[in-house]
C-alpha cells in the first residue's frame, strides 16, 4: 500500500481535535480523557501510528473502558452525556493511532461528527461554534483530499495545490452561503433540546445561595466575568467606576457558622414587586443578568423600591417571567434562564427609607446572637464604641477600626469551628465575608439592629453601560438606624471592596463577553423577528424619535442603495452562468451509453480500465463476440447520436436497451448451458 | 499539408469513400502481406491529404507499400534516393540556360510529380532535407522567385532508416511536424515470410503485381470528403486536451504543436471513413493518435533511436487513458 498523504492526515487529526474541543470547552469532559486525547493528538501530529501493529487488540482494550464509563454513570458519578462524549474522545484517540485505511478514515470523521454533537449537548455557545466551523472546514477538506487521492494511480503525484484551491473556495463559498441562509431565510428556533449547562468560559461562578458560609478554602473575588450589564438613568456620565452596592439578598440570622434568613417564601407570583415606596428622585436601571451570574436572584441598586417587567432569555428565545419574593428581601424570577432583563427604581443612596414590612419575629432576628459566640466579642466591640448611642456612629467607628487593624487577604481560612473568633483574634486577616460578619454582630453585641447584605460592589463603564464582574461579589453590613431605615456601613476597607482580577485578564474577558454577547444576539437569539428588523433596514431608515418631521416622500437613499446592491448582484450571477459552459443537449446519448455499460457490468462484462463503448464494441467484433452484432448497431446509433447530430428519437434508447437485455440475456443462458 | 483541389466535388457518401478505401488496401495488402493496420494507416494519410513517414531498417517493404499506393490510385511516382551529397536542385529542378536562344527555362525536378518518394530522407544533409519544406507544406515551388505549383494531387512519401544507423542525420523538428503520420512496418510475421519467399518466383517486384483500383481524381474526391468530415465540439476539445496532456506531461519536453492537433484532426476524420461515417468519433482520435503525435514529441530523456519511438508510443497510451473521452 502506498503512503497516505501527510496533509490529508494532518487535516483529518485536527478536524478531530476541533471536534473534541467542541465538548472540552465546556469544562466538563473529564481530565483523563482530555490528557489522553491530547497525546494521542500530539503523537499523531508527529506522523506515528503507534497502534497499527495491533488494531484488533487495541480496539478490544476499548470495551472495558466502556464498561467502567457505565458503571461511573449506572453509580451516579458521572452524567451520561458526559460519559458518551469521553469515550467518544477515547475511540477518536484509539482510531488516530491507527493505521490510516479508507476505512479508519471514516471512522475517524464519524467520531468527530459525534463528538460535535456531543459538544452541542454540552454547551452551544461562541466558541463551539467555532470549534464547529473548524472541523467543518478541516474535515471537508480532508475528505476532498482523500477522494482525489484514491483516484491518483499509485506512483504519481497527487496535485495537492490543484485539488487545495478549489476546495478551499468551495468550502469558503459553503461558509458563506450557510451565513446567508442563516442571516436572510425565515426560520424556527431548532435549537429546542440544548441543554444549556454552562456559559463559554466554565461554570458560573457567583452563585447566590441560600446562606453565606464563612470558612471555606480557595480564593475569591479573582473571577473577572462579567455577570451584569446596567443602564441607568439619570446617567453618571463621567463616572468611570461606580461606589455602588448592588444588593441582592439581606441575611439576618448567625449560628457561628453561616449566614441565613428565616422569612418565609412568599407563595404569589407577581410580574411586578414593590418593596417600599418610592421617592422623587429615583435611579432607573434597565439591568440584564448575564449567563456567567448563574442564579435567579434579582440584583438592584442600593435601594431598590419596584421591580420588574422580567424577561427570562431561553434557547428558544425570551419569556415573561413572574418573580417571587423570599425572606431577606430576596426576589427570584420563577422561570429558569440563560440570563434575565428587568427593570429597577431604586432609591438614591442616603434617602431615608421605610424599612420594608417586617414581623416581629424578623425583627428580633435583627439583634440575634449564636449560642456559643466569644464573649471576648462584646468586650472588644464595647471597647472600641464606647458609650455611643448612636446606631450609624457607633457603626461607623467600629467599621474605621475594622479597616485600620484588620487585614484584607483574599485566602479563605479552611473550615473552623469559630470562624469569627479566627478572624478577629487569631488570623486577624479576612475577605468581606469577615468584615461584614463582625461589624454586624459586635453591632448586635452592643443592641444595635444589624444585619448582612450580600450582592456586589462597583460597576465599570463601558460605552453607555455599567458591567459588574463575578468578582465584585461583596458582603456588608444594614444597620437599622430608627427614622432613617436600614443605613449601608462597610467595613471591608475600600481598596478591596471591588474585583482583585489581574487587569490583562480582564480586558481579555471583556473581549470575549463582547463577542459573546455578540454571538448571542446575533445568532443564538437571532430570530425571524430579526430576520425581518434586518430586511426592513436595508429599505427604511432607523426610526430616530427626535426628529419629528415629515416623512420625505419616495423612498429613502438606502432603499436605492440596496436595490442597486441586488441588481448588481443579479447581474453578475446571470453573467457568471450564461458564461458558463452550456450542458451538451445530448444527454439523452449519454445516458444510453451509461445505461449500457451498467447492463454489461451487472452481465459480467464490464468495459475495461478507460475503454469506451466504441472501443468494447469495436474489442466485441473483433473477437466475434456472440454479443457482437447486437453491440455493434447500438454503438453505432449512439456515435451518430452523440456526434455526428443524429439525435436519438423519442423511445428509441428504451427499445435499444431492451434488445440488449434481451440479446444478454440469450447470451447468458447459451454461457450457463455451454458450461459443464 | 496538402490542400484538395478546391473545385473536385466530394464523394456522393461516406459509404462510397469507404469501399474506395477498402478497395485501395486491399490491394495493397496483396504487395505489403500481413500489414493490415499499417497499411490501413498508410491509406488514411493519403487520404487525409498528409505526407507520411516511413521509418524502419531496410528490407521489410517500405518502397514496395510507396510504389503500390502510386499504382493503386495511379499517381504518377518519383523516387528520389536521397544521399549525403543530393543538392536541393536535384530535388526541386533548376534554371537551364540555352545558349542558343541566350535565355532562362525551368527544368523541374522529380518532386513535380502526385506520389514523391523520398527514400532514406535522412540520409541527406539537413539543407537538403528543407528543400522539402515549401513543397510539403504550401503544395508549390519557389525557385528565383518565380513560383511552381506542384501536381493535384501531391503527397511526399519519405522513408528513413532509425537514425542510429551509420551516416545519417536526424531531420530538423520542423520537417518532422510536416509528415501527418510515422509508421514503421516492422518485420512481417514468419509464415507471411515464407510466402513472399514462394511468391518471389513469380514476380520480380511486388509492385508490379498491383493493378489501379483508383484515380488521381477519386483521391481529390476523398480528400474533399475527409475536408467536409463532421467534427463535433465536444471531439474537437477532446483532441485539444489530448494535445495539451502531451504539453503539461513530466516526461515530455515539448509537447505537441498546433500544426499537430490540425493534422490529428484531419487524420480523425479520414479515419471515421473506414467506418462509413460522416462525423468524427473518439475512438477515431485514439486510432491515428500514436501515429501523428509520436514523432512529433520531443521527450525528456531525449535519446534518438527506436527506444524512444517505442517510449513516446507508450506515453501517448498511457496519455489516452487518462484523459478522459467524452461520452
Amino acid at each position: 500500500m502506498r503512503q497516505p498523504l501527510r496533509l490529508r492526515l494532518v487535516l483529518r487529526d485536527l478536524s478531530t481535535a476541533a471536534a473534541f474541543a467542541s465538548m472540552a470547552i465546556s469544562s466538563q469532559v473529564p481530565v483523563w480523557a482530555l490528557v489522553l486525547f491530547a497525546l494521542a493528538l500530539i503523537v499523531a501530529l508527529t506522523g506515528r501510528r503507534p497502534l497499527a501493529r495491533a488494531p484488533r487488540l487495541t480496539a478490544l482494550l476499548l470495551l472495558p473502558v466502556a464498561g467502567l464509563l457505565y458503571l461511573a454513570v449506572a453509580s451516579g458519578q458521572m452524567d451520561l452525556v458526559v460519559a458518551a462524549c469521553s469515550f467518544a474522545g477515547i475511540v477518536a484517540a484509539q482510531r488516530l493511532l491507527s493505521e490510516s485505511t479508507a476505512a479508519t478514515d471514516g471512522q475517524v470523521l464519524l467520531v468527530g461528527l459525534l463528538m460535535i454533537a456531543g459538544g452541542a449537548a454540552l454547551s452551544g455557545e461562541l466558541v463551539f461554534a467555532l470549534c464547529l466551523l473548524a472541523f467543518a472546514v478541516l474535515a471537508s477538506l480532508s475528505l476532498g483530499l482523500a477522494v482525489v487521492e484514491a483516484a491518483v494511480p499509485p506512483g504519481e503525484p497527487v496535485p495537492v495545490r490543484a485539488v487545495m484551491r478549489p476546495l478551499a473556495r468551495g468550502t469558503f463559498v459553503a461558509v458563506v452561503g450557510a451565513a446567508l441562509f442563516f442571516i436572510l431565510i425565515p426560520r424556527l428556533s431548532w435549537n429546542m433540546g440544548v441543554r444549556r449547562a454552562s456559559p463559554g468560559l466554565g461554570t458560573a461562578t457567583s452563585g447566590f445561595s441560600d446562606t453565606v458560609r464563612l470558612g471555606g478554602s480557595g480564593t475569591l473575588k479573582s473571577n473577572p466575568r462579567v455577570v451584569l450589564r446596567a443602564r441607568l438613568t439619570p446617567d453618571p456620565v463621567d463616572t468611570e467606576h461606580l461606589s455602588a452596592y448592588w444588593v441582592g439578598r439581606t441575611y439576618d440570622t448567625f449560628d457561628g457558622q453561616e449566614w441565613s434568613t428565616i422569612g418565609a417564601a412568599k407563595q404569589r407570583h407577581r410580574t411586578r414587586v414593590t418593596l417600599r415606596p418610592g421617592a422623587d428622585k429615583q435611579v432607573y436601571q434597565r439591568i440584564e443578568l448575564l449567563p456567567a451570574y448563574g442564579s435567579r436572584t434579582l440584583i438592584a441598586l442600593e435601594t431598590p423600591a419596584k421591580l420588574g417587567n422580567a424577561l427570562t432569555h431561553t434557547p428558544t428565545g425570551d419569556r415573561r417571567t413572574r418573580l417571587q419574593e423570599l425572606g431577606g428581601d430576596e426576589l427570584r424570577f420563577v422561570d429558569d434562564g440563560l440570563g434575565y432583563s428587568y427593570e429597577v427604581y431604586s432609591l438614591p443612596p442616603g434617602t431615608d427609607t421605610d424599612p420594608g414590612r417586617m414581623n416581629q419575629t424578623e425583627a428580633d432576628q435583627l439583634l440575634a446572637l449564636p449560642e456559643n459566640l466569644d464573649p471576648r466579642v462584646e468586650q472588644l466591640a464595647r471597647r472600641v464604641v464606647g458609650d455611643e448611642k448612636d446606631p450609624l456612629a457607633a457603626a461607623q467607628k467600629l467599621s474605621a477600626w475594622l479597616q485600620r487593624e484588620y487585614q484584607y487577604t483574599l485566602e479563605l481560612s479552611g473550615d473552623l469551628a469559630d470562624p469569627l473568633e479566627d478572624f478577629l483574634f487569631v488570623r486577624k486577616a479576612g475577605h468581606c465575608e469577615h468584615f461584614a460578619t463582625a461589624l454586624t454582630l459586635m453591632l448586635r453585641t452592643l443592641g444595635f439592629e444589624s444585619r448582612l447584605a450580600t450582592g456586589f460592589f462597583g460597576g465599570e463603564r463601558v460605552g453607555e453601560e455599567y458591567i459588574v464582574r463575578a468578582g465584585d461579589a461583596h458582603a456588608w453590613t444594614h444597620v437599622l438606624v430608627p427614622g432613617r431605615g436600614f443605613i449601608t456601613v462597610d467595613a471591608t476597607p475600600p481598596a478591596f471592596r471591588t474585583n482583585q482580577s489581574i487587569q490583562i485578564l480582564e480586558s481579555l474577558v471583556s473581549l470575549y463577553e463582547a463577542i459573546e454577547g455578540v454571538w448571542r444576539t446575533s445568532v443564538v437569539d437571532y430570530s425571524f423577528r430579526d430576520q425581518l428588523d434586518f430586511m426592513r433596514g436595508l429599505s427604511r431608515p432607523p426610526r430616530d424619535p427626535s426628529s419629528d418631521e415629515q416623512r420625505p416622500s419616495g423612498p429613502p437613499a438606502r432603499a436605492w442603495w440596496t436595490a442597486g446592491l441586488v441588481a448588481l448582484g443579479v447581474y453578475g450571477l446571470v453573467r457568471y452562468l450564461s458564461r458558463r459552459p452550456r450542458r451538451s443537449p445530448l444527454g439523452e446519448a449519454t445516458r444510453l451509453v451509461d445505461a449500457v455499460e451498467r447492463q454489461l457490468t451487472r452481465a459480467g462484462l464490464p468495459p475495461r480500465e478507460g475503454e469506451t463503448l466504441e472501443d468494447v464494441s469495436a474489442r466485441f467484433t473483433r473477437d466475434a463476440h456472440p454479443l457482437g452484432p447486437t453491440l455493434a448497431p447500438l454503438t453505432r446509433r449512439y456515435l451518430e447520436a452523440r456526434f455526428g447530430q443524429r439525435p436519438l428519437e423519442s423511445g428509441e434508447r428504451a427499445r435499444m436497451l431492451e434488445d440488449l437485455r434481451r440479446a444478454l440475456d440469450t447470451w447468458r443462458q447459451g454461457s450457463r448451458s455451454n458450461a459443464p | 499539408m496538402n490542400s484538395p483541389a478546391r473545385a473536385t466535388p466530394a464523394l456522393s457518401s461516406p459509404a462510397a469513400a469507404r469501399s474506395a478505401l477498402e478497395q485501395v488496401a486491399a490491394n495493397l495488402s496483396l504487395a505489403v502481406r500481413g500489414k493490415e493496420k499499417e497499411v490501413r494507416l498508410a491509406v488514411t494519410c493519403v487520404a487525409a491529404g498528409g505526407h507520411l513517414l516511413l521509418e524502419d531498417v531496410p528490407g521489410v517493404g517500405k518502397t514496395t507499400l510507396v510504389e503500390a499506393l502510386a499504382r493503386s490510385f495511379a499517381l504518377s511516382l518519383s523516387r528520389v534516393q536521397f544521399t549525403a551529397d543530393l543538392m536541393p536542385a536535384d530535388i526541386l529542378g533548376a534554371q537551364i540556360f540555352h545558349a542558343a536562344t541566350a535565355s532562362f527555362s525551368f527544368r523541374p525536378g522529380p518532386i513535380f510529380r502526385q506520389l514523391v518518394l523520398a527514400d532514406e530522407l535522412n540520409r541527406a544533409p539537413p539543407r537538403t532535407q528543407s528543400a522539402l519544406l515549401e513543397a510539403m507544406a504550401q503544395g508549390q515551388v519557389s525557385l528565383d522567385g518565380v513560383t511552381h505549383p506542384l501536381p493535384r494531387p501531391f503527397t511526399v512519401v519519405a522513408t528513413q532508416n532509425p537514425v542510429d544507423f551509420s551516416g545519417t542525420y536526424p531531420l530538423p523538428d520542423s520537417q518532422l511536424d510536416r509528415f501527418l503520420m510515422r509508421l514503421s512496418l516492422g518485420h512481417p510475421a514468419p509464415e507471411v515470410e515464407a510466402r513472399l519467399l514462394v511468391l518471389a518466383r513469380d514476380a520480380a517486384t511486388a509492385g508490379a503485381v498491383v493493378d489501379p483500383v483508383s484515380t488521381p481524381e477519386a483521391l481529390n474526391g476523398l480528400r474533399a470528403q475527409v475536408a467536409a468530415q463532421r467534427l463535433d465540439d465536444t471531439v474537437a476539445d477532446y483532441v485539444v486536451r489530448l494535445a495539451h496532456a502531451t504539453r503539461s506531461h513530466g516526461d515530455i519536453e515539448r509537447g505537441a504543436s498546433t500544426r499537430a492537433v490540425l493534422a490529428l484532426g484531419m487524420a480523425a476524420r479520414a479515419y471515421a471513413l473506414w467506418e462509413a461515417r460522416d462525423f468524427v468519433t473518439p475512438g477515431d482520435v485514439r486510432a491515428v493518435l500514436g501515429p501523428c503525435l509520436a514523432h512529433r514529441l520531443l521527450l525528456r530523456s531525449a535519446n534518438q533511436g527506436t527506444y524512444t519511438r517505442d517510449e513516446a508510443l507508450h506515453l501517448i497510451e498511457e496519455i489516452a487513458r487518462k484523459v478522459p473521452a467524452p461520452r
